[in-house]
């Protein structure tokens, strides 16, 4: 088998942009190709990622188009749609095709628009968020996507006594994050009372605890080693990548709130890597809601189950502490542009071990992980990335 | 109506299911391989893979299992409203409450709610 590297990467600040999907996503991909030192020849391959551009924008087949539009024409193309976990699928099938030998050089990335400059307002956003519960079973009682996540945070708290401050304590954290990130949908810090005393969207969460609606795009180049070696980028190891998915709708999962999905990809991940969660430096979370974070720290084994809230409130998750969660800002205040979402926590992990996040800079990191999940917190994504440099990583 | 006469060559489906909580049934179904109930019918079970499964009524009265109340609303729902998880003996449906009620209260079906995305069950 062969090693899997990301050499290049590339992303649109997220927030609000009035390009078409073809002309972001170019944004993203020309300086993701540019990085890696890549011609239009070097790509053998385009793995795309758009969820929702049929309903939101009336655009569907666009693989083709975006390559055309960025000078891949002819390459083969493949869209992946699975909800917010949309690229990070994209970015998984592209590690197998080089690992596979099938291909050396692929290009990866998603684009996506959510802001009200697309036409759709918060209702319209609202429904088609909720096409990704089950249609026959829980979008008929009015559940909507932060619906979903706030029945699984309301058990987590009854379960394990997580509290609405705690969850604050999250945003507070991820606006911090954000405000050292100069491509975020929220560029400004926020306090516990400002998120406490904000409207309520699906009870515990108020406005605050939610993810923007943001327009964005993010694009990475995966190569073999050899290729790697004949590209000018700068490499980062491709570890492992687990991807799993749960059972749909929310009802029947076995326990609902532990995430059981984000559990068996982060085994898979951590399996092929040869680590354990406690070589894990840092971790680029799936945070659309503060509660979705502290189930993730939790899944992923980087807190105790049950104090994933405490964490969080404690500092244990903030820059500077023993495992800095969402360096980036996370989805909560970098934004939440479905279909780049899983591409843009790649190329924060690929920046971080390469020593090139500025401000918001992990001391010493050596791995990095990603975790990504799409719909009825069913499909589930978590990718292990190691500097070039770490040789033998904490095994 | 017997419980069967809303399946379809033995299994129920969505329609069905539909057409039974339009009725004031509330419909699901029982593996009888692996026991697990879902108030969610499907094709084959989403524990074990089997297609033996029997169409049951579900008990009418179960413990809120989780809760949230919703106040920004897809197009076409009114908000504010509630939405919980109801844990009925051995499975689980999500269902409109009407009013509050804390996890570990008691409700009770209370027949469907009419909305544009189709029926739900509704529990009070
Ligand atoms: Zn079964």
């Amino acid at each position: 088998m062969h090693d899997a590297h990301v050499v290049g990467v590339g992303m649109t600040p997220f927030g609000v942009h009035d390009a078409t999907l073809p002309d972001l996503f170019a944004e993203a991909a020309l300086p993701a190709l540019d990085d890696a030192g890549a011609a239009p020849d070097d790509v053998e391959a385009l793995y795309f990622g758009n969820a929702m551009g049929g309903q939101i924008e009336g655009d569907s087949h666009l693989a083709p188009t975006v390559a055309s539009h960025v000078g891949l024409a002819g390459v083969p193309c493949q869209r992946f749609e699975d909800a917010c976990a949309t690229s990070s699928n994209a970015f998984k099938n592209a590690v197998q095709a080089v690992e596979a030998g099938q291909h050396d050089v692929v290009l990866v990335g998603g684009v996506e628009r959510c802001s009200p400059e697309t036409g759709k307002g918060t209702g319209a956003m609202t429904r088609i968020f909720a096409s990704a519960a089950h249609g026959a079973y829980e979008r008929p009682t009015g559940l909507t996507f932060p619906g979903v996540f706030a029945l699984l945070t309301k058990r987590h708290m009854h379960e394990h006594g997580t509290t609405p401050e705690q969850l604050a304590e999250v945003a507070v954290k991820n606006h911090y994050h954000g405000s050292l990130n100069d491509r975020a949908h929220f560029g400004k810090e926020t306090t516990t009372e400002e998120v406490l005393d904000g409207p309520v969207v699906a009870d515990p969460f108020r406005l605050h605890d939610c993810c923007p609606f943001s327009d964005g795009a993010a694009a990475v180049v995966v190569a073999s080693e050899d290729a790697a070696a004949d590209l000018s980028g700068d490499p980062v190891r491709v570890a492992g990548v687990g991807h799993a998915t749960d059972v749909v709708p929310l009802a029947d999962k076995a326990h609902p709130s532990t995430t059981q999905a984000a559990r068996d990809a982060a085994r898979e991940a951590y399996e092929a890597a040869g680590i354990a969660a406690d070589d894990v430096d840092f971790a680029e979370v799936h945070d659309c809601f503060t509660g979705a974070e502290v189930l993730a720290t939790e899944a992923l084994g980087l807190v105790t189950d049950g104090e994933g809230g405490a964490a969080a409130a404690a500092g244990r998750t903030a820059l500077g502490g023993e495992i800095p969660v969402n360096p980036s800002g996370g989805l909560k205040a970098k934004g939440h542009p479905i279909g780049a979402t899983g591409a843009a926590q790649i190329v924060e992990l690929t920046e971080q071990l390469r020593g090139e996040a500025d401000e918001r800079s992990v001391e010493g990191a050596d791995v990095g992980l990603a975790h990504n999940l799409g719909g009825d917190a069913a499909t589930t994504v978590v990718s292990v990335l190691e500097a070039a440099d770490a040789g033998e990583v904490a095994r | 109506m017997s419980v069967d006469d809303y399946a379809e060559d033995d299994r129920l489906t969505t329609g069905g299911w539909r057409d039974a909580l339009d009725d004031g049934l509330l419909l699901g179904q029982e593996c009888r391989d692996c026991g697990h109930v879902t108030g969610a019918p499907k094709a084959a079970c989403a524990r074990c893979g089997s297609r033996a499964l029997d169409t049951v009524r579900l008990p009418e009265e179960g413990t809120v299992y989780s809760v949230t109340r919703i106040e920004v609303a897809p197009e076409g729902f009114d908000a504010p409203y509630h939405v919980a998880m109801v844990a009925l003996d051995d499975g689980r449906v999500t269902a409109r409450l009407d009013g509050e009620a804390d996890i570990g209260e008691t409700v009770t079906f209370t027949g469907a709610a009419s909305t544009p995305e189709g029926p739900a069950p509704r529990f009070g």
